[in-house]
């Protein structure tokens, strides 16, 4: 299990060596610099070639992209260009938000997903069956943009029962409960995709397995419902945990919008920010750290398949 | 016992289960509700303002730039002084010079050579004094090279506001000269915008350290910033201009207007910037306070001039009287902005009734469009950008323009651009694509800005208007020292421009902004700032 992991590890390495060139071939390529950005109309041009010099971005991409590799390797991860501050903070803070975010949302995600799932396939027929798929539906197709916007206007601004935005109220003492009041929504909002597919994934793999001949089989051999429950359930684990552990890795990048329109200060919302400004080393740092999360995750993941289903192990 | 068959138990069984999860977490989420809202904006006399920055500026001197004019709003001019300010307690006259950190000032014959008297007995928020030397050592973190305080990316944002400064010195403890580069009639006007921190501060924290925990000698005092959250600020007791009324001001960043309107209603915060249009009617039907005001802000389309057909001033001014500016504002803007009729707002101190020049008369644009030569009209294309500072909501805006000029055969193509590779262009004296014009929000806020937008030889006159007439007279403008006398030439600058045409001039925004009914003793100004130091904020509303 250990060499596993380690072989997993190293093959992140160049995956994120990809991720960090295409980031950066990305944003050279896209019209507009950061000193333009950040000056706006009143900077002279003198200041402004002044300042690109000192920024080295007069320097050809090759050199710019070493220099950046080179520091990122001692663990430097540079000065926000339009925010005047150390990186690694900066994005560590944020990915900690993020993170908060993403895991109340993939435990609602979760619950509801198994939930409807399980009810849409074992009553396939009843009026609570068609709502779940009619609802399952929905949260597949639904802008999350929209649906934020709807939940703030009419459950936080309407009916006052939740924070607008934010993570912590402005003129609060932070806390616990105020954090959580501040999540309910923007994970609602974040967890609705998510949900729907694994309750559609889940809803297909329940009803493949309930199929299997092994359930009459075990069921005819005299276990008791409870036990043939168990070893259904168990059958449908593997893939749960595949579609599972891909949407809660989708929802570490997905959450941009939930936290543009809830002013959630995530990572999503620092990159978002970072590119309309061209600040390079905080766009690079974001992502980075994205990616890796993302690579985690896929291999916690994969271990917790080895853990459940021995055929893989080997 | 087990009668019934052991398929539909097991799916009974699931999906009772499944049931009660749902229920459950339903349940969960509505009793977490609870009074979610109740530890907002209420506190007893503060103010929270929504912004419509995504982001906490900088909070290092004129580097609160940065996140656009907002930034200078609510960080620089709340933390910071500068040598001068503009006077905004009066919201019925347009704002002008006033002493700040300096008493007062007094230029040679030909204003190149200013001395400034500083403000005696003010000191920092860390106690640090205000004097010559720390006027001095800031002045050299702006703009002098040579000093081991030059600070480069400060310097590139101080702009036009340093753009005059040649060199400076010290005279005594509480007496500075600055030279200017030539005669600079309008420095104290952009020295309100050079603002002033602890040198004490800078030295010791260097420049990021300062940034995370600003020294100035502003009406505020620095409390403390969450990243990307929120900034508190509370009352400077010691301000040598009086403690303001307000405990504390925080700053919360809402980019998405419908959430920072969402949060007003809630109570969240008790103060937005830019309410959408759409929502002001009925924000206002709520009881809320929604202001507006005049102030120097012009939201126009740059025609391109290098090339047919907006080489010929004929069709530049056909379009001018093509467009419907009263139904714009009334239908799109809601009454958040006025008609343009000329090249000044109303809130400069040059506009005249004479520099309206435009109306609405489609015959009129109709008939100057076939003198021109274009009497089936012509396809052009436009580039605007689809968000940013002072943009207004460009698209809605682009879109009825677009039909206004359809009803004179002028077929304008549409060419969405993002707003930072707008301006990259916009710096280089390009406009996007080389379409036919491009639209962008400008202003005369500093006197700058004139010669920027329109002189011949400037890099961001992206159009290629050149005249030597306008020439002559922003170069004579800066020998001016009145500011009465001053206006009269700017005023002359937009007759020029009246008849050149450079620009099809839109609308002028009126700065909206909404605010709680519980605050009070705001004033809005006919300007881009805010003097937030008459406010107060109380517990009932």
């Amino acid at each position: 299990m250990a060499s596993y992991v380690g072989k997993r590890l190293l093959m992140a390495i160049p995956i994120l060596f990809g991720v960090s060139i295409v980031i950066f071939i990305t944003i050279k390529i896209i019209p507009g610099d950061p000193v333009a950005s950040l000056l706006g109309p009143t900077g002279s041009p003198e200041a402004r070639a002044a300042l690109t010099e000192r920024l080295g971005l007069n320097d050809p991409w090759p050199v710019q992209y070493v220099k950046w590799l080179g520091h990122t390797l001692t663990g430097d991860l540079g000065t926000s260009i339009a925010r005047r501050s150390d990186v690694a903070p900066m994005v560590l803070d944020a990915l900690a938000n993020t993170l908060i975010l993403s895991a109340a949302a993939a435990v609602i995600a979760i619950v509801l997903g198994v939930a409807v799932g399980a009810l849409t396939a074992l009553r396939r027929t009843g009026v609570l069956a068609r709502l779940g798929n009619a609802l399952a539906l929905f949260s597949i197709s639904v802008p999350q943009y929209s649906i934020g916007l709807l939940l703030i206007i009419y459950l936080a601004a309407g009916a006052g029962l939740f924070p607008v935005s934010g993570m912590y109220a402005a003129n609060g003492g932070g806390g616990f409960v105020d954090l959580f009041n501040h999540l309910i929504l923007p994970a609602v909002t974040a967890a609705l995709v998510p949900a729907g597919i694994i309750a559609r994934m889940f809803r297909s793999s329940v009803l493949d397995v309930m199929s299997m001949d092994f359930v009459e089989a075990l069921t005819a051999r005299g276990l008791s419902h409870r036990r043939v429950m168990l070893h259904a359930f168990h059958n449908t684990v593997p893939s749960l945990l595949t579609v599972a552990g891909l949407q809660i890795g989708y929802l570490l990048g997905g959450v941009i919008f939930v936290e543009a329109v809830f002013a959630w200060p995530g990572i999503g919302l620092l990159v978002y920010q970072s590119i309309t400004q061209r600040d390079l080393p905080v766009i690079q740092a974001g992502v980075l750290v994205s990616a890796l999360a993302f690579v985690m995750l896929n291999l916690v993941v994969d271990a917790l398949h080895g853990l459940v289903d021995p055929r893989i192990r080997a | 016992m087990s009668s019934t068959s052991p398929p539909r138990r097991r799916r009974r069984l699931l999906s009772t289960a499944a049931t009660a999860l749902l229920t459950a977490l339903t349940l969960v989420l509505t009793a977490c509700g609870g009074s979610a809202t109740s530890g907002g904006g209420a506190g007893a006399n503060t103010l929270v303002i929504g912004m419509t920055a995504s982001d906490i500026p900088v909070l290092d001197t004129g580097l609160a730039q940065g996140q656009g004019y907002e930034g200078l709003r609510f960080v620089a001019n709340q933390l910071f002084d500068g040598l001068t300010k503009f006077d905004l307690t009066d919201g019925s006259k347009i704002p002008t010079i006033e002493p700040d950190l300096a008493e007062s000032w007094t230029p040679n014959a030909d204003l190149t050579s200013w001395t400034f008297k500083l403000r005696p007995g003010v000191t920092f928020h860390d106690g640090t004094p205000w004097n010559a030397d720390a006027a001095i050592f800031n002045l050299g973190r702006y703009a002098d090279k040579s000093s081991p305080q030059f600070y480069q990316e400060l310097n590139a944002q101080g702009g036009l506001s340093i753009a005059g400064i040649k060199n400076f010195s010290k005279v005594d403890d509480m007496t500075i000269v600055i030279n200017t580069n030539g005669p600079w009639s309008y420095l104290p006007v952009d020295l309100a915008t050079v603002y002033f921190g602890s040198p004490t501060a800078i030295q010791a924290e260097g420049n990021q350290g300062f940034a995370e925990k600003p020294v100035g000698t502003g009406p505020f005092k620095f409390e403390s910033l969450e990243r990307g959250q929120r900034l508190v600020m509370t009352r400077n007791e010691t301000y040598w201009n009086g403690a303001p009324k307000l405990d504390k001001v925080i700053l919360r960043p809402i980019p998405d207007p419908t959430a920072r309107t969402a949060a007003l209603r809630s109570g969240e915060v008790n103060w937005i910037e830019v309410p959408p249009p759409d929502d002001v009617p009925s924000l206002e039907s709520q009881g809320f306070q929604v202001l507006t005001n005049s102030y120097n802000h012009i939201w126009p389309w740059v025609y391109n001039m290098r090339k047919a057909p907006f080489d010929n001033v004929k069709v530049r001014e056909a379009l001018n009287w093509a467009i419907n500016r009263q139904s714009l504002v009334d239908n799109i803007l809601k009454g958040t902005a006025e008609p343009a009729l000329g090249y000044t707002p109303k809130a400069d101190a040059s506009f005249r009734p004479e520099s309206e020049v435009y109306g609405y008369d489609p015959a009129k644009a109709k008939q100057m469009l076939a003198e021109a030569g274009y009497p089936d009209g012509f396809t052009m294309t436009l580039s605007y950008p689809t968000s940013g500072s002072g943009n207004m909501v460009p698209t809605p805006m682009n879109t009825a323009l677009q039909a206004d000029l359809a009803a004179i055969g002028v077929k304008v193509e549409l060419k969405p651009i993002e707003w930072a590779a707008m301006l990259n262009d916009f710096f280089v004296g390009n406009i996007p694509d080389d379409a036919d014009a491009m639209n962008i929000s400008l202003s005369f806020q500093q006197e700058g800005f004139w010669t920027s937008w329109f002189g011949s030889q400037s890099s961001a006159n992206a159009g290629k208007y050149s005249s030597p007439e306008v020439d002559a007279l922003l170069a004579k403008a800066r020998t001016v020292l009145d500011d009465k006398e001053r206006s009269d030439v700017y005023a002359q600058v937009a007759q020029v421009l009246g008849k050149d045409s450079p620009w099809l001039v839109v609308v002028n925004d009126k700065n909206p902004r909404v605010l709680s009914s519980n605050v009070q003793g705001f004033v809005q100004p006919q300007s881009w700032f805010a003097d937030l130091t008459t406010i107060s904020v109380s517990d009932s509303g």
